[in-house]
């Protein structure tokens, strides 16, 4: 950046110049003045061209840290985006998995397991909430002559189309499980063994009249029923194999029928 | 942790239940990387595995192509996949040849999403395909 030169300057130079004034006595100290203000003056230019190339350098410094920033930035969110969609996906995979574990995978209904927990559970809630829970155990009647006439494959069948026969007919509060075979367990909690009764009876009645479409043949099947309700000082185990007693009792009474224990 | 790895040469590490198996072939230029990756330091692991594709990329004249069968990434295993994707990125911008061949199971399209997202920035060949059920 050079300033154009001053009037003043260019009258000063031209006087310095013209032989005329060669031996005044002011010529002298008048150019020294002259030469020392023209260094003074390129030296001011040099220093303002520094602070100007040092300020466009820290501008420039400055544009690519903002650069950098908002690229770290992006990377960031992608970084978190990508990770917690990871999470998520570990998530409903431990999902399916507590569901593997606590299910049976033919019937879907609770395996179990899972009956386990919810019976030892159901024996808290009734001693603190003073109010008695029923377990039914149900059992399909000749099933091995079921399975030999269709397969295991309609045997299968069977199982899943009265499985999910048990989950519309039963409450929403009940539990179906599979506790093994073609043997079911229903837990009813906050239920008296009357209502269980009335609801078994319900429940013989519905399967009596239902048939199962393994083959091309509409097939229908009993149950044999038993029921019990826990009294609050037994183990809820004891309950489940008082219901198991009672079971047998009904299938050895002759089937397609339930049985009550208090 | 088995590893064995020296410059100009492949890589081999063997998987764990956290770490993936990885295998880097120096003579046909191909980086297969398979397996869940969430280890206690995914910094030592990655490391090893960016140091080998940055030597490959400046000594070896062979393309490079990454075969990845990755399926739980874990955070830090996240971020050293984006580290290697912008390595990538980077000898591409500069005419290497290089690829990337995400395989996932045809069941778990969810992987398939997050593949979609690493791929988000990068301009190299990237593919994403479904492999058979079975291996």
């Amino acid at each position: 950046m050079t300033s154009a030169m001053h009037p003043l300057l260019e009258q000063i130079e031209a006087l310095l110049a013209a032989p005329d004034h060669r031996d005044h006595p002011l010529h002298a100290a008048l150019g020294q003045l002259y030469r020392l203000h023209v260094d003074e003056q390129k030296r001011l230019e040099r220093l303002l061209n520094i602070a100007d190339g040092y300020q466009q350098f820290t501008q420039a410094d400055l544009a690519n840290l903002k650069h950098q920033y908002e690229r770290q930035l992006n990377k960031e969110r992608k970084l978190s985006r990508i990770s917690d969609r990871y999470q998520q996906l570990m998530r409903e995979r431990n999902q399916a998995l507590k569901t593997a574990a606590t299910h049976d995978p033919l019937t879907g209904l609770a395996n179990r397991r899972l009956m386990d927990e919810r019976l030892i559970q159901a024996g808290v809630d009734a001693v603190r909430g003073g109010k008695p829970f029923c377990v039914a155990m149900l059992d399909i009647d000749h099933f091995k002559q079921i399975n030999d006439r269709y397969g295991h494959d309609g045997g299968d069948r069977i199982l899943v189309s009265l499985a999910n026969s048990l989950r519309d007919q039963m409450r929403a509060g009940d539990l179906c499980g599979r506790w093994g075979g073609e043997e079911f367990v229903l837990l009813m909690q906050n239920t008296s063994l009357e209502q269980a009764g009335q609801i078994v009876a319900r429940l013989i009645e519905y399967l009596r009249n239902l048939t199962f479409a393994v083959t091309d043949i509409p097939v229908s099947i009993t149950v044999s029923i038993g029921v019990t309700e826990h009294s609050m000082v037994e183990a809820p185990q004891d309950t489940v194999n008082r219901a198991d007693r009672v079971l047998m009792d009904a299938k050895q009474e002759g089937r397609n029928s339930y049985r009550l224990a208090g | 942790m088995i590893v064995t790895t020296a410059m100009n040469s492949d890589i081999q590490i063997s998987g764990t239940q956290s770490t993936p198996t990885v295998r880097g072939d120096w003579g046909t230029g191909c980086l297969t990387m398979q397996g869940d990756s969430y280890p206690e330091n995914a910094f030592e692991l990655f490391d090893q595995i960016i140091r080998w594709i940055g030597v490959f990329l400046e000594q070896n004249r062979l393309p490079l192509r990454l075969e990845l069968h990755l399926v739980y990434l874990n955070t830090s295993s996240v971020k050293a996949m984006m580290d290697i994707f912008d390595l990538l990125e980077g000898a591409h911008r500069q005419g290497r040849q290089v690829s990337v061949d995400w395989r996932y199971h045809a069941e778990n399209e969810r992987i398939a999403e997050l593949a979609e997202e690493f791929r988000e920035d990068c301009t190299f060949p990237f593919a994403i395909e479904p492999k058979q059920a079975t291996s």
